[in-house]
């Protein structure tokens, strides 16, 4: 462990960029973020509260805080990487303001960007006031006030709609974002909770309750909180003369189209790569996914490794994932990282 | 014969039209005709992409086939780039080839659209216009469109057009030249194949019901049969 001079560069201060650091930085390497944004903790700044156990969000931030601390890996903010150009020896990494940093490996953590639910014009985002994303009520919730239309009554009726921008090829998205569906379960609970004579209604394609007590949740929402799911997706939402909103689909289960109204429509909006992912992936010549997402060189021993070497993938910049497999991957990437370095090191001493 | 998925799989309208159905239901979520018909394009695409042959033939002799309007709003809206109405569209083609529309109330009037719209554009080069459209067929068209008809000339002339006339605008005469291209269109493109099957098929069935039936024109039995018949169960 001694003497370790191998320098990495981490493109991306979000929980995959801060726990990748915090792990390399504990083995000893020299690490250094890069972050476009002032602060560091990336998209898990929005979030109040985490599935599926309600966790505050401000207690994950507090322990990559304090990786940081115990490491101190060397954290560059307003940081915008343009481009990497791989050398024969070593990686450049150029920021937009023109700095040029070097290094042995790259490890890419860009994470993503919340979906434009703009884009889907017939739900009516920014058109109709009380319709909402995720993300928005997320910010009320946080925010400790009622939960409240845009005339600031008290919702009677309020609606999930699942898969707004993913799995759309209307949109250019055919990935599933994977964390929608449990989040419209998530804040169904912490919505009935608040309002506990509201009714709720969360229109879906398919419920994936792929992770760990995320089928347990979904039963407890029916269940314990009387929360309706309707298997049909929206076609289209109308605003109402009085503000309310008016939404179709079709119950397929039942196979008759319906029409229902609402005091509040809440979008899970999906994941799209962040802004800048595309062109720093150009640079260094890696390969994408479908959905535009970096592709891994290989989809089962080795995610976070591309075709490039030296160039590392982690987080939400390869696909979509929840706060704790992202956590997961970007220690996972820590260890190809440091098996990569020594083979390098290895090779260079022979 | 071969199969009827395959037979469906020849027209590229299906090809397109079909590409995995989720079952999402968001065009029929989005459908006009769903809203007021026993009609769900949901289900038309699970029922064909089930190929279940049986299935797919008791499709081809429904009346649900024919409620679709054909507005392709669900090409809109399907995630998955499915459009229903295309699908309807080579249903409808191959219920026509095999004569099963005439199974149906609704399917049967592709005779009346035939005699009807079909015949008005290649003798008149116009699928509707003042002349065509009678008030005693069309009770729809309210009183205005009886004081109209009778005053047509007069009207026409006051709204502008070229009505009746030879040269150019709305409602001018079509000269004989393209109409007769028009006729060489229909033939080229297999329209008046599609007429003839029509034909072909109808004429079957109006001696089966013992109807009487000409040989064009709308001035016959059959044809006010397949026109105003209702038998009442299409939206109850």
């Amino acid at each position: 462990m001694n003497n370790i001079t191998q320098h990495i560069i981490i493109i991306g201060g979000g929980p995959a960029g801060l726990e990748a650091a915090s792990s390399l930085g504990a083995a000893g390497y020299k690490v250094t973020v890069l972050e476009k944004e002032e602060q560091t903790g990336g998209k898990l700044r929005l979030w109040y509260k985490l599935f599926p156990d309600f966790r505050p969000s401000a207690e994950v931030q507090e322990y990559l805080a304090n990786g940081q601390k115990m490491n101190s890996p060397e954290i560059i903010t307003k940081a915008e990487v343009i481009s990497i150009t791989p050398e024969i020896d070593y990686q450049k990494v150029i920021l937009a303001d023109g700095q040029i940093f070097t290094a042995d490996v790259v490890l890419i953590a860009t994470g993503f960007q919340v979906f434009n639910a703009e884009k889907k014009e017939e739900y009516g985002y920014k058109i109709y006031d009380n319709v909402i994303t995720s993300v928005d009520l997320e910010q009320q919730l946080k925010s400790g006030d009622a939960v409240k239309t845009v005339a600031g009554e008290i919702p009677q009726r309020i609606a999930f709609i699942h898969c707004v921008g993913s799995r759309d090829k209307k949109v250019g998205n055919i990935h599933c974002s994977r964390v929608c569906c449990i989040t419209g379960v998530k804040q169904a609970i912490e919505v009935k909770e608040h309002l506990p004579k509201a009714e709720i209604f969360n229109f879906y394609m398919d419920m994936r309750m792929f992770g760990q007590n995320f089928e347990e949740l979904y039963i407890e929402a029916q269940q314990k909180w009387g929360i309706t799911f309707i298997r049909g997706r929206v076609s289209e939402i109308a605003e109402n003369i009085d503000g309310t909103l008016q939404l179709k689909a079709e119950d397929t289960l039942s196979g008759r189209p319906m029409k229902m109204n609402f005091d509040l429509v809440v979008l899970l909006v999906g994941m799209v790569p962040a802004v800048g992912t595309d062109a720093i992936g150009k640079s260094a010549g890696l390969a994408f996914t479908a959905g535009n997402f970096l592709a891994s060189n290989d989809t089962h021993f080795n995610q976070n490794e591309t075709h490039t070497p030296g160039i590392f993938v982690t987080g939400t910049c390869r696909e979509p994932l929840s706060v704790a497999e992202t956590l997961t991957d970007a220690r996972a990437a820590t260890v190809r990282i440091i098996s990569w370095l020594r083979d390098k090191e290895l090779k260079s001493n022979n | 014969m071969g199969k009827l998925y395959d037979r469906l799989n020849q027209d590229i309208r299906f090809i397109e039209g079909l590409n995995g159905c989720m079952n999402c239901g968001v065009c029929t979520a989005i459908c006009p005709a769903a809203e007021f018909y026993h009609y769900d394009p949901r289900v038309i695409c699970d029922t064909v992409q089930s190929k279940d042959e049986k299935l797919i033939e008791a499709l081809l002799r429904s009346e649900t086939i024919w409620y679709c309007g054909e507005c392709m709003s669900c090409k809109t809206r399907c995630p998955r780039n499915n459009t229903p109405g295309f699908i309807i569209m080579a249903l409808r083609k191959l219920s026509q080839e095999l004569g099963y529309f005439t199974d149906s109330e609704k399917g049967r009037q592709q005779f009346a659209i035939k005699r009807a719209i079909g015949e008005n554009i290649l003798r008149s080069g116009y699928c509707v216009n003042p002349d065509i459209v009678s008030p005693q067929m069309h009770p729809e068209q309210g009183p205005v469109w009886d004081w109209i008809s009778r005053n047509t000339p007069e009207i026409m002339e006051k709204m502008g057009s070229n009505y009746k006339q030879e040269g150019v605008g709305g409602m001018r005469t079509i000269a004989p030249e393209v109409l007769a291209e028009l006729n060489q269109i229909f033939e080229v493109t297999g329209c008046k194949t599609m007429f003839e099957t029509i034909e072909k098929h109808s004429k079957h069935k109006a001696d089966e019901l013992g109807i009487e039936i000409s040989d064009e024109g709308i001035g016959n039995e059959y044809f006010m049969t397949v026109f105003t018949d209702n038998n009442g169960t299409h939206n109850s």
